[in-house]
């Protein structure tokens, strides 16, 4: 009985097999469609796991995007719909769920999930098929691919390693007197350690003196001996390169054992959300650090306050970053790329989509995007602000102009920088 | 008879893979395989070490991002052939089973588990530190264009893979029909008694972990062009280490067919769930069935169905 039961078991299990294989080969004839029938566009998005958080809020505005779409009588007088699966911050599970969007639910666009590890293993099925991809927020994802079809919004520039810590190393160099030594500083993982790797070129091409030059393992939990050991070498910069939750950790290490360099700040991720604004409040003072939009009357582009009031309301309910200045408004004009390029071309065409987006500037509501040979912005557009004036922890205040100024690059300036960081707070 | 059988079926399977990447054009149907076709063999390797002999490995990510490392460093030292990388990353992470096998086998129970456990956080460590191989900046392993007798690398992938579980299940099989699975046998009911019959436990436990090492080498070699951009963090995911333990628990851990229906149960319901319940709840799949089995059916699918079976026999 012993032996059967398992005959019977490896027997069932083939069947099953073949049964599902025959099944995905069938014919998969649509049926007889309108010409009405919706354009569909496809994406995972991380909607559980650690960038959870941020997947959601990106989710929130590309519903919103195709309700402003489709409430305009959609695109190309087709309805759009959003097919939407969750990756879990996972990228083993992106290839499948890119195919199954292909053929399976046979999305007319595919555009990409959040952060370069979610973009990467889609890469190479959207390049088989030879699609247009729009990328969200991911770091030199194309520098190996090199893929015409790929567009990334992130504003990040040609060299994205270099171009994102720039304005920081520039604002240095502006100061007089000049500051003369740098500690460099950041998380060992993918996005810190690219931005540190930047900051190091950046400062060498400005003549700064590195004095410090460490990673600290990702699951670390107390920062001050980091911050003591910073403050011991005693530089006039401090450039941390770090994500959310050790962001948070070293702002507060670096108040608690007094580190007051000249300058402090750069490629810290997380000083852009609601949750850590109110958290730190007055301690943010004089940081300066990347951003790449903020309620600043030299970025007060159309469209950006209407989508703002409508991601906001929905936010409350949906209990994800109830500012939305960081992610959302990029997540709405990926797609804004994307919806101007098919009704330019009043085609569904890869190859002609993508021929548009790559030889057109677009206006969205982070302003006009024109991409580069590589995918990436043509010109960077990596802000540096400094936090002014916070008093106290309260939301409101981040809402308007006035707490987060933007000091480089000059196009956009809205303030003057207060340095030293230390007179600042 | 039953070998010959088996072998019967096993080659079937094989032809069968091929024939399915001639007739199926679904990548789909292909990167979902892929994926369940990787956990049938994690588990299986899982199930040698901690099904047949007792000894249960937390540690599984690990041998798995050894495998993955090990054919990254030779895709990017010599741009090797994919079979070389498959038998390179098994042959690897054989080693590494050995080597733990050696030190803390004289470990006993939750120690050895811990042991396994503290392995995957230093080797993660290693290699987040490790620049040749990405370091924590992860890698891209672009795929080849075209493969010859298939249409597309994905489907090359998929077969290879249907070849690879089918050798780990045939290995298990062997194991478990074999003396030494009679040796494991005793190792996993009563180590002490064991050697006093004779039974050659560290010899015994020694080839256990490697074999099950090779296993889940052979299965993580294949991850850098399934996936092409690989990362610490991916790579010692926590899923292959849960997985791999979950899927023979759910199935079964006394005979080679238990991780094989785990495997294919929840990898299935785990990729079916990926695209359609879309949220949170999904993760809850697996805890959720694994404490379920572990109270209503200790023994596993196949231990229910031969139970079952028994009953209705006598």
């Amino acid at each position: 009985m012993k032996r059967t039961g398992r005959f019977w078991i490896g027997g069932w299990m083939l069947t099953a097999w073949l049964a599902a294989a025959a099944l995905l080969s069938g014919p998969w004839a649509p049926p007889a469609q309108a010409a009405e029938k919706p354009i569909k566009i496809g994406f995972g998005m991380a909607l559980t796991g650690g960038l959870a958080a941020n997947g959601k809020a990106a989710l929130l505005s590309m519903q919103i995007w195709a309700e402003d779409v489709n409430a305009k009588g959609g695109l190309l007088g087709r309805k759009v719909d959003l097919v939407v699966y969750d990756d879990q911050t996972k990228p083993a599970s992106v290839p499948a769920i890119y195919t199954k969007l292909l053929d399976v639910d046979k999305v007319d666009f595919v555009v990409s999930g959040y952060g370069t590890n979610l973009i990467a293993p889609a890469m190479p099925i959207v390049m088989e098929r030879g699609l247009v991809f729009m990328g969200l927020f991911g770091l030199a994802v194309n520098e190996k691919f090199k893929y015409p079809g790929y567009f990334q919004i992130m504003p990040a520039g040609p060299e994205p390693a270099l171009d994102w810590t720039r304005g920081f190393f520039e604002i240095a160099a502006q100061q007089k007197p000049k500051p003369q030594t740098v500690a460099l500083v950041g998380a060992d993982a993918e996005f810190a350690i690219n931005a540190v790797a930047g900051a190091r070129e950046n400062a060498k091409k400005m003549g700064l003196k590195i004095v410090y030059d460490k990673t600290y393992p990702p699951a670390t939990v107390d920062y001050t001996p980091i911050a003591r050991a910073i403050k011991a070498t005693n530089p006039d910069v401090v450039f941390v390169g770090s994500y959310p939750p050790d962001s948070v950790g070293m702002v507060q290490a670096a108040h608690e054992v007094g580190l007051k360099p000249k300058l402090f700040g750069g490629g810290m991720v997380g000083l852009q959300y609601a949750a850590f604004l109110t958290k730190l409040g007055p301690k943010l003072n004089g940081i300066v650090n990347y951003d790449f939009w903020v309620p600043e009357p030299t970025l007060n582009f159309p469209g950006i306050e209407a989508f703002l009031k409508k991601y906001q309301v929905k936010a409350a309910k949906a209990g994800v970053d109830p500012l939305g200045h960081y992610l959302p408004p990029w997540s709405y004009a990926y797609l804004e790329v994307l919806g101007q390029a098919v009704t330019a071309t009043k085609s569904t065409d890869q190859k002609k989509v993508a021929g548009y987006i790559r030889s057109h500037e677009f206006t969205t509501i982070i302003g006009k995007v024109k991409f580069g040979s590589n995918g990436e912005w043509a010109t960077s557009r990596v802000l540096q602000i400094q936090f002014q004036g916070i008093k106290d922890s309260k939301l409101d205040q981040f809402h308007r102009p006035g707490k987060r100024i933007v000091v480089y690059p000059e196009q956009w300036k809205s303030g003057k920088i207060q340095y030293p960081y230390s007179s600042a707070k | 008879m039953r070998g010959r059988t088996l072998l019967g079926v096993a080659v079937a399977v094989v032809i069968g893979g091929y024939l399915t990447t001639r007739f199926v054009s679904h990548g789909y149907f292909y990167f979902a395989s892929y994926v369940i076709l990787q956990y049938i063999m994690l588990a299986t390797a899982w199930n040698i070490l901690g099904g047949y002999t007792g000894y249960v490995n937390f540690g599984s990510a690990a041998f798995f991002a050894v495998g993955a490392y090990t054919s990254i460093v030779l895709i990017k030292a010599f741009k090797a052939y994919f079979i070389f990388l498959a038998l390179a990353g098994g042959l690897a992470s054989a080693l590494l089973g050995l080597g733990i096998g050696y030190l803390t086998l004289r470990l006993r129970g939750v120690f050895f588990s811990i042991a396994t456990l503290a392995l995957a956080v230093v080797l993660q460590t290693a290699v987040i530190n490790w620049g040749y191989v990405g370091g924590a900046r992860g890698i891209y392993i672009l795929r080849a264009r075209s493969v010859p007798f298939f249409s597309s690398y994905t489907e090359f992938l998929f077969f290879m893979m249907v070849v690879f579980a089918v050798l780990s299940v045939a290995a298990a099989w062997w194991i478990e029909n074999s003396w030494v699975g009679r040796g494991l046998a005793a190792i996993r009911d009563n180590e002490e008694a064991a050697e006093c019959m004779g039974v050659p436990t560290l010899k015994l436990k020694l080839f256990a972990t490697t074999v099950s090492g090779f296993f889940m080498g052979l299965a993580g070699a294949p991850f850098p062009y399934y996936v092409t951009y690989v990362e610490p963090s991916s790579a010692f995911n926590l899923d292959y280490a849960v997985n791999s333990l979950a899927m023979p628990m759910i199935g079964g851990t006394t005979s080679w067919a238990g991780p094989v229906v785990g495997a294919i149960l929840l990898g299935a319901a785990q990729q079916i769930a990926t695209v359609t319940i879309s949220s949170a709840w999904n993760l809850l799949i697996v805890g959720v069935v694994l404490v379920a089995f572990v109270i209503l059916a200790p023994e596993g699918l196949v231990g229910l169905a031969l139970r079952l079976a028994r009953k209705r026999g006598a």
